[in-house]
């Protein structure tokens, strides 16, 4: 559902897109076996035109509701930190779970504005705020955050769709990595995910439809930091402002941290850019119920001394690896951050199943990363309705398995030895359309990593998420 | 009963002439449409004078005279076997004079005081198939507490019914002949079939696919057996038929269940999610 405004010679009307723009039972769709035929041509709708350099507007809102526990789990780490640098009466620090417990929290609330010229040229703009679960570190993040700015010149098209026929776009701005899986079925992230491209970037990316199947993406952007953080729903509390007063005990603990690509905060000069580059195969039928879509990728960049975080006194990128005081460095060498992966997305009518392998070498240390969700979206019977929408149109019970294989060792002394461990996340859930716009998921995440002693351990976690979007 | 139509059914009065099992049917555009064999025909001054019986059908004076039975078998692709899963009841048989009936076809419409019904019922529209004579009404009614759409882009019958709720819904008169295959931009596996026929002569078939076309006039012309996952079967006939064997149309299933559709504006149903924009 949204709420679209067209402005143009000098009125302004608000078309209530309840209907208009959002079907009643959006995406209730049945499963079933279809075959070649080609679908009935149905002419296009031909597309509301602005009015001269006014363009249409369309906003969003989106708000998340959580309730979310998580386990109570702690791990000695061997950095000499002196007693000042510790909680009351800790002899050393631990990786620990960023909160413990039972909790309900508003992890988001977000707006959204389209802007719309001609399919060809239109604007897009999101502004999160609280932003919980995507805040580094969780309690001195920036909670009010521009998501996404960006203006694109041309048609973009969608993963698992096909274009009428070929074209280039010019996206300019803050957007999602094209490789990013954008229809998740969970509210939490796979450990490749947020490892590698969860977070959006800034700067340009062109893409060229070569007829309709075969596809090439370009991007010079400024590179997500690498950062630390928990791949549970909270990042953690790092190197914010009260490590700095003597004897700390934050409210929020460190988690148990991987290496990943951070938010972008700003476009700096003074940092080289990442460059990447993408080609892709589609193929759907033309009823755009059963699409596959294959995609190679890779980036390179330089990566810088340090990068300043909100909220964090820690610097990302290289200062990362050296570990605090330059003390306990990973064995890396040299700058340079090479990412190469490959993406699977498959729809077959209701069955999704995505799936993504990535390769790096961040200054030379490897890791490789494989994700895979898959999700079926059924249709429920009519058994109830309010205002004249379906009460729970569908339900969409989903698994994702994810793996990042770290193939370096940590430093003995290292306060995060969690960057090198291995770690294998499963995430399973269901989601269960409430009424159109609203919908409940619920989710397990286990989440298992072999220490450096060789044995596994766990931090799990169970999250409910409300999504209300208009 | 699925099909709406003027049946006048109990006829015994016309003679069942038929075709062997081994005729093969003819597919629409592709093939010749085969001619029926005669038999021996015991009404010749009817078959002498076909411009008389044009001349009634024009005046809509009915002539109920013949009838042709036969039994519709469907198959599955390469017919090594019956399509277990079509439901052969939702076919349509109909025969079309050689020489147009039109009168009698808009008489036959708007004999329908009440406009024929395509139902939204717990997310399916029912009848699936509704066979109506050129010029009748048909009302969209919502039986279900949330709002439908019904729209086409079939042919001449273009339409888009909006949203509406339970109730009476809306009304539209058909005036094309042809097929209109009916869909909600809502629920995509909700489909329908509106088949305006241009002849008043039409029924559908029962569970075992046997039909009984009755009341049809002493003329040459074609019977069509229409089912939504097949291509159309035709034969040639001259009334009266000559034989005893009934008409056998044995049928390939082809199509799925539901046909791939886009929606009201030509989008996919399936795709809007994996748009990282929602648009």
């Amino acid at each position: 559902m949204r709420a679209v405004c067209k402005i143009g010679s000098g009125h302004l009307w608000l078309v209530c897109a309840a209907l208009a723009m959002s079907p009643p039972c959006l995406g209730a769709q049945a499963p079933g076996a279809e075959g070649g035929q080609p679908p009935e041509a149905a002419p296009a709708e031909a597309p509301e035109a602005s009015s001269g350099l006014l363009p249409k507007l369309t906003f969003g809102f989106e708000g998340r509701a959580n309730i979310r526990h998580s386990d109570d789990n702690r791990f000695p780490v061997k950095f000499p930190f002196t007693p000042d640098m510790l909680p009351p009466g800790q002899t050393h620090a631990f990786l620990e779970t960023v909160d413990a417990g039972t909790h309900f929290e508003v992890s988001k609330l977000s707006l959204s504005v389209d802007a719309e010229w001609s399919p060809g040229l239109m604007a897009h703009g999101r502004l999160d705020f609280l932003d919980l679960y995507d805040r580094n570190p969780t309690s001195t993040g920036k909670n009010v955050d521009v998501k996404e700015a960006w203006v694109r010149f041309g048609r973009e098209t969608a993963e698992g769709t096909l274009p009428e026929h070929g074209g280039v776009y010019l996206k300019i701005g803050k957007f999602n990595k094209f490789e990013r899986q954008n229809d998740r079925h969970l509210e939490s992230y796979g450990v490749v995910s947020t490892a590698f491209n969860r977070f959006n970037d800034a700067g340009l990316e062109l893409g060229i439809d070569l007829g309709r199947h075969l596809y090439l993406k370009g991007t010079a952007t400024a590179g997500n930091p690498v950062f630390l953080r928990d791949p549970n729903a909270l990042a953690g509390d790092n190197g914010t402002p009260a490590f700095l007063q003597p004897f700390p005990n934050p409210a929020l603990k460190s988690g148990i941290v991987i290496l990943y690509d951070t938010e972008v905060e700003d476009i700096s000069t003074s940092r080289d850019p990442q460059v990447g580059a993408g080609l892709g195969l589609r193929f759907a039928d033309a009823a755009g119920k059963n699409a596959l879509d294959i995609l190679a990728f890779g980036y390179k960049r330089k990566l810088a001394d340090g990068v300043e975080h909100s909220g964090s006194f820690y610097l990302g990128d290289l200062q990362i690896l050296r570990g605090p005081f330059d003390k306990a460095p990973l064995p890396f060498h040299g700058d340079e951050k090479r990412d190469a992966g490959a993406n699977l997305w498959l729809y077959l009518g209701g069955f999704s199943l995505f799936g993504q392998y990535v390769d790096q070498k961040l200054a030379g240390l490897p890791r490789t990363g494989i994700e895979g969700e898959a999700a079926w979206s059924f249709d429920l019977p009519l058994v109830w309705a309010v205002g004249g929408r379906q009460l729970f149109p569908t339900i969409a019970p989903a698994v994702r398995y994810s793996k990042i294989d770290n193939q370096f060792k940590s430093n003995p002394l290292s306060p995060a030895p969690s960057f090198a461990w291995d770690w294998t996340k499963i995430d399973a859930g269901i989601r269960l359309g409430i009424v159109a716009g609203l919908d409940l998921t619920v989710e397990y995440a286990k989440n298992d990593f072999i220490l450096g002693s060789g044995a596994t351990a766990h931090n799990n976690e169970y999250l409910g998420t409300l999504r209300w979007k208009i | 009963m699925r099909v709406r139509g003027p049946r006048a059914a109990g006829s015994s009065c016309g003679r069942v002439f038929c075709v062997g099992a081994g005729l093969a049917p003819a597919r629409v555009g592709t093939s010749p449409t085969p001619t029926l064999k005669r038999g021996p025909s015991r009404d010749r001054g009817a078959q002498s004078a076909p411009y008389i019986l044009l001349l009634l059908l024009a005046l809509t004076i009915p002539v109920h005279a013949e009838e042709i039975r036969g039994r519709i078998e469907l198959l599955t692709r390469g017919g090594g076997g019956p399509a277990r899963g079509s439901d052969v009841r939702q076919a349509v048989v109909y025969f079309e004079p050689a020489a147009p009936v039109r009168a009698k076809t808009e008489a036959t419409a708007a004999a329908h005081a009440e406009p024929y019904r395509l139902v939204s019922r717990q997310k399916e529209f029912w009848p699936r198939v509704l066979a109506v004579p050129r010029g009748s009404r048909v009302q969209f009614a919502n039986d279900d507490p949330i709002l439908h759409n019904v729209f086409s882009v079939s042919g001449a019958n273009v339409f888009d019914m909006g949203f509406f709720k339970k109730g009476p819904g809306k009304e539209r008169t058909f005036e094309s002949p042809g097929l209109v295959r009916v869909y909600c931009n809502v629920h995509q596996s909700m489909v329908a079939y509106v088949l305006v026929l241009d002849t008043p002569y039409f029924t559908a078939p029962a569970a075992d696919g046997s039909f009984v076309l009755a009341g049809l006039p002493k003329t040459a012309g074609k019977v069509t057996v229409w089912h939504e996952q097949t291509e159309p079967w035709t034969a040639a006939v001259q009334l009266p038929l000559s034989g005893a064997a009934p008409l056998l149309a044995r049928i390939e299933v082809t199509r799925p269940q539901i046909p791939p559709h886009l929606d009201k504006t030509g989008k996919s149903y399936f795709t809007p999610g994996r748009d990282r924009y929602g648009h």
